[in-house]
């Protein structure tokens, strides 16, 4: 109805009311506009307020080989503690964290195990859009940085470096992470602290960490797993090397299955179908006899067994070796049982600080061994776990639970996770090992025990080919099936022995962790082909 | 007063025929404290008893080993699992079970070596075989040419397998006290060389067997001085210990009397541990007696 008047009288003057109106709504205009203007002043005068750090920071272009950039001298964090005060330093990682509060970025920069804070502060070198940039750089991107290490008077606890901080002059992204991330990192490196109820109880779970292991493994703590399982690899073929062992490689396409038969995979060989090796037994003992005297062999190895256990992989990396000897096989025992010493050693004395790095994580028992290696008879350790209480044969297999058992038991009287059983019953041993000559009851066999689990069966092999075509009809095995095997040692063979080792089983047994996955990069199990 | 009717009329008990009647103990005590003649014919009576005794589980020994026979006979005819039948010797020596000694294990640092063992295997080697097995354990990087020597030693002393052995091993560890564990189940560690030597003179041959003997007292006394020796840091201490045994050491051959025991072995395996105590802290006494030790321990 007022609008209706107004209208009407348009050209004219409009009424009192309304001109206080409009006067109103007039001065209001003008202060929004004046405030608009001031504050586009303002962020005018910081956006474009001479961004005078321009040239030294932002996303670098495609790194395509363009320049070679050799007089940039980078630095591994590791060693940035060796370069304060002596100018300035270029370094590559990753972005851990990035916070920008007003006039100041705390950046943590990451590699591989190693982190350092880093600070940009507005000033003479750095502009308040750099700031802003490095606060807004996505985790996890590669950035390049030039900067000056300077010492700090407080201990920075949440860095690996402490005692110095890089102050930032030159930042380039080089490859830009997505913003969300299936896992965060700070999550996945959490130590399983149970006690401390206060503390943030984040965990990421061990299926999401596998289905992104690229992320997962960036951890400190699967840094440190798998450089001393890198370790694990090199410290057995130096020490066989040493002691004289050739390394070879067996096949892993076979025609027949060797042990067993029902726990094989098959694969289609142009018109047949062949299997994926289970063990490279037949052909180590072939290179014996094909006058190698001693071979180490380390390859994957395939089982297609359906156990979902935490100690079970369908593929895995097997170290085996195989030794002639002269005249008792105690001489291949003892070669097994210091080559497992001088790794323990190696690993004692070298790798120290990726099993703290370990320890930071996951709680890590150190692994306790006697040298030489403690060998107990079968027959001690059935007296040692009746002396418990346990009812067991004496030619009957230790179950997994006896097995821990009496691994708690040794623990517990000579203080050593790893020792040795010697002369297990014949009974419980597969056809082509040999019985012991002095009692038929028991074989030349011996199994090898980290922390209570198993970790290596081996025997003295049978050499000789009638004897072995007897045992063989003694087991019920068909001799048409294993002919190959049996020829091959037709044409003379030395007396051997020797035995296999899962090198994953190893890393998680001398560790003290709870799950083979954990020291498989990729793990392949019954549920898992991916990544 | 009133005559109180019996509650239980007498009747008959029937005496059950699976059970022997036993001689009446304090009877027979009774008469022999009375007259002697009677005595002669009480001791006979209970001489006859126990043979009877012995007789009846001579019986039943022997229809177990009967019964023993049959049983593996039973077992060749079936092809069951081929065991050899265990032959006991518990029908020759009257019941005994002989059974090897339980293996020990000792934990010892290398700074701290126990000495006792090397003199107790010399000391024994007619009698008694001590057979150790050295280990070094993962806490220690390197036991020191001392420790390398001793287990040299160890390994010289020649072996008799006629005789009874315990097994040891011995096994140099980072570890504070040197402690002695027996068994994993019933755990109950044993600190200190000194009662480590008690343990092996317990189970020993029998002439270091010093328990029933009316010397023990001056033994253990002898072992607790040893102990309290080896814990002393300062020289000061050390000499006053010596006095101590030199007042019990007296102007006897051997502490204990005229024969090596337990406690020789004791007190010297702890002076070789304390190079500190030169001849000069020693009194006369002591040096001639150190010298007749050594003709037994042989370090």
């Amino acid at each position: 109805m007022v609008e209706d008047k107004e209208n009407v009288e348009n050209g004219e003057q409009v009424s009192k009311k309304g001109a206080k109106k409009l006067a109103k709504a007039a001065k209001k205009a003008e202060q929004k506009a004046e405030t608009a203007s001031a504050v586009a002043a303002n962020n005018a005068g910081g956006d474009s307020a001479e961004d005078h750090a321009s040239g030294r920071y932002g996303l670098s272009e495609m790194i395509q080989s363009k320049d070679k950039r050799s007089e940039r001298n980078f630095v591994p964090v590791s060693e940035l503690s060796g370069q304060v005060g002596k100018g300035l330093v270029w370094v590559r990682g990753r972005v851990h964290t990035s916070r920008a509060k007003g006039k100041q970025c705390f950046l943590i920069l990451r590699q591989q195990s190693s982190t350092v804070q880093c600070i940009l502060a507005v000033g003479d070198v750095i502009s308040k859009q750099m700031v802003k940039f490095a606060g807004n750089i996505p985790k996890e991107s590669i950035i390049d940085i030039q900067a000056k290490p300077v010492a700090v008077s407080g201990k920075i606890e949440s860095c690996t470096e402490q005692s110095l901080e890089l102050s930032v002059e030159q930042l380039f992204v080089i490859s830009q992470a997505k913003a969300q991330l299936p896992l965060q990192i700070e999550d996945a490196s959490r130590p399983e602290n149970a006690d401390d109820a206060e503390g943030l109880n984040i965990r990421v779970n061990q299926d999401t960490r596998l289905d992104n292991r690229v992320l997962d493994l960036r951890t400190p703590a699967n840094q440190a797993i798998f450089r001393l399982e890198a370790g694990v690899c090199r410290l057995f073929r130096d020490i066989l090397t040493e002691k004289g062992f050739t390394e070879i490689h067996t096949p892993k396409i076979i025609s027949a299955a060797s042990e067993g038969g029902a726990n094989v995979f098959t694969v289609s060989y142009f018109k047949d179908s062949a299997y994926l090796a289970q063990s490279p037994q037949l052909y180590k003992q072939m290179a014996i006899a094909a006058d190698f005297d001693k071979v180490y062999t380390v390859g994957a190895v395939f089982r297609a067994e359906d156990s979902n256990t935490h100690r079970h992989l369908t593929e895995f990396v097997g170290l085996d070796l195989e030794m002639a000897f002269k005249y008792h096989y105690h001489e291949v025992l003892h070669t097994i049982g210091n080559t497992f010493t001088a790794i323990f050693k190696g690993l004692r004395d070298n790798y120290a600080r990726e099993i703290e790095s370990v320890g930071q994580q996951y709680k890590v028992d150190a692994f306790k061994f006697l040298e030489p290696p403690l060998i107990l008879q079968f027959a001690d350790g059935v007296a040692m776990l009746r002396e418990a209480g346990v009812e067991t044969g004496d030619e009957e297999d230790l179950s997994t639970p006896n097995e821990k058992l009496l691994g708690r038991l040794v623990k517990a009287k000579y203080d050593t996770d790893f020792y040795i059983l010697d002369k297990f019953p014949l009974a419980i041993r597969p056809f082509y090992t040999m019985p012991d000559p002095n009692n038929p009851v028991y074989s030349n066999s011996y199994d090898m025990f980290m922390r209570g689990e198993e970790i290596l069966s081996g025997a003295q092999r049978i050499h000789d080919p009638e004897y072995l075509m007897e045992r063989a009809k003694h087991h019920g095995i068909d001799t048409s099936k294993i002919a190959a095997y049996i020829e091959s040692f037709r044409y003379g063979c030395p007396p051997h022995a020797g035995g296999g080792i899962g090198m994953e089983r190893v890393v998680m047994l001398y560790l003290g962790l709870d799950n083979i996955r954990k020291t498989s990069m990729f793990p392949r199990d019954p549920k898992r082909l991916t990544p | 007063m009133y005559e109180l009717k019996t509650l239980l009329p007498q009747f008959d008990i029937k005496l059950p025929t699976c059970m022997y009647p036993l001689k009446n103990v304090s009877l027979a005590a009774d008469s022999l404290a009375s007259s002697s003649p009677s005595s002669a014919s009480a001791s006979t009576s209970s001489c006859d008893d126990t043979a009877s005794v012995a007789a009846r589980q001579e019986k039943v020994l022997k229809q177990l080993e009967e019964l023993k026979e049959q049983l593996g006979q039973i077992r060749k005819g079936l092809g069951v699992c081929g065991k050899t039948i265990q032959h006991t010797t518990a029908f020759q020596n009257g019941g005994l079970k002989e059974v090897p000694l339980q293996d020990v294990v000792i934990n010892g640092h290398p700074n701290f070596i126990p000495y006792a063992l090397l003199a107790l295997k010399n000391a024994w080697r007619d009698l008694y075989t001590i057979d150790v097995k050295t280990f070094t354990h993962s806490t220690m990087a390197d036991i020191g040419p001392a420790a390398r020597e001793f287990e040299a030693n160890l390994a010289k002393v020649p072996v008799n397998p006629a005789l009874p052995k315990i097994s040891v091993t011995l096994i140099w560890k980072n570890c504070e006290h040197t402690e002695m564990i027996s068994s994993p189940t019933m755990y109950v560690p044993i600190y200190g060389e000194v009662n480590i030597i008690r343990y092996l003179g317990r189970v020993g041959p029998a002439e270091y067997r010093y328990e029933g003997s009316p010397l023990c007292n001056e033994i253990d006394l002898v072992l607790d001085i040893c102990y309290q020796l080896l814990r002393c840091n300062t020289h000061k201490t050390q000499v006053a210990m010596v006095r101590l045994l030199d007042k019990r050491l007296q102007q006897q051959q051997y502490f204990g009397g005229s024969q090596m025991s337990v406690a020789d072995i004791g007190v010297y395996s702890s002076l070789i541990r304390m190079p500190a105590i030169t001849d000069k802290d020693l009194t006369p006494a002591l040096v001639a007696w150190r010298k007749r030790a050594k003709l037994v321990a042989q370090i």
